[in-house]
């Protein structure tokens, strides 16, 4: 059985930046919003540290923060939310190997930005794994 | 002086260590108590707990918020700031290629050590290495 983190919180309406300044940092994260109604993320030493000071933040701004350990009882299963975080990071990876079969890429942005979503890859994503092979094939063969 | 944190050492609470002893305190004492305990021990300062005084402050690591209150005005320690600032929490840009390694290594540092203290005695050579390189690259 998976644990999770949940994280719920509340910030004034406004100045409206603030509300987007967090919402950006989630997506960076790979946090998922489940239900409309709390942020996911799978548990471990480093997602806990990072929600731990998001939750600081958010109180720091005059916000409401709530963050809890959790295991799924009934629902969705683990495989589900597990699959959705997947997907996630999918998409974009799917992208990037578009763009280097489309064979005008530039491998260097490309290699950044590949950086960036296996950050919050946190199932070994298969998908990750081709597109890795994928960059490390085109070194050298760059025109 | 006593200072406490909680247990399970990573990056900041690493680098903050290396800055007291170094910079701020040498006979400091750093004790620690599990994540969330309270209430906290009143003969010493607190670091790295959210809401203390010397905690992440507007999206910064502790390590940043030491530098400013104890008015530590030193290029080299603030780009270490940086590097501990993209390690420790998310960031919106990020501009320290350095940055994930470090994260990384100091969790690894802490799962190799017996305990939080022998981890911050090692932790003292990566930030001692970390500064007298980055010292070298600025001459």
């Amino acid at each position: 059985m998976l644990k999770w983190l949940l994280l719920s919180y509340k910030i004034p309406p406004e100045p409206s930046a603030r509300r987007v300044y967090i919402w950006r940092k989630l997506k960076r994260i790979g946090a998922l919003l489940h239900q409309e109604s709390y942020w996911v993320l799978p548990l471990n030493a480093h997602t806990r540290e990072q929600f731990q000071w998001l939750s600081a933040e958010i109180i720091e701004m005059g916000g409401e923060a709530t963050l809890w350990e959790a295991s799924l009882v009934l629902g969705a299963a683990d495989e589900t939310l597990k699959q959705k975080f997947i997907e996630q990071v999918d998409q974009p990876y799917l992208e990037i190997i578009e763009m280097l079969e489309q064979g005008k890429a530039d491998l260097e942005s490309l290699s950044r930005q590949y950086q960036q979503i296996l950050s919050k890859d946190y199932f070994k994503s298969e998908t990750g794994r081709r597109l890795r092979e994928a960059l490390l094939g085109m070194r050298g063969k760059e025109s | 002086m006593k200072w406490v944190t909680w247990e399970n050492v990573a990056v900041d609470r690493m680098a903050c260590a290396w800055l007291i002893r170094r910079f701020i305190d040498p006979q400091a004492e750093i004790i620690f108590i599990p994540a969330g305990h309270k209430p906290l021990p009143e003969d010493a300062e607190p670091f790295d707990i959210p809401g203390a005084k010397y905690s992440h402050r507007r999206g910064h690591c502790t390590f940043h918020t030491l530098l400013r209150e104890y008015n530590l005005k030193d290029p080299i320690l603030e780009r270490i700031a940086q590097i501990v600032d993209e390690a420790d929490v998310v960031q919106e840009a990020a501009v320290e290629p350095a940055a994930p390694g470090l994260d990384l290594i100091c969790r690894g540092l802490r799962r190799i050590s017996p305990d939080d203290p022998t981890a911050l005695e090692r932790g003292v050579l990566i930030y001692e290495a970390l500064y007298a390189e980055l010292m070298a690259e600025n001459l």
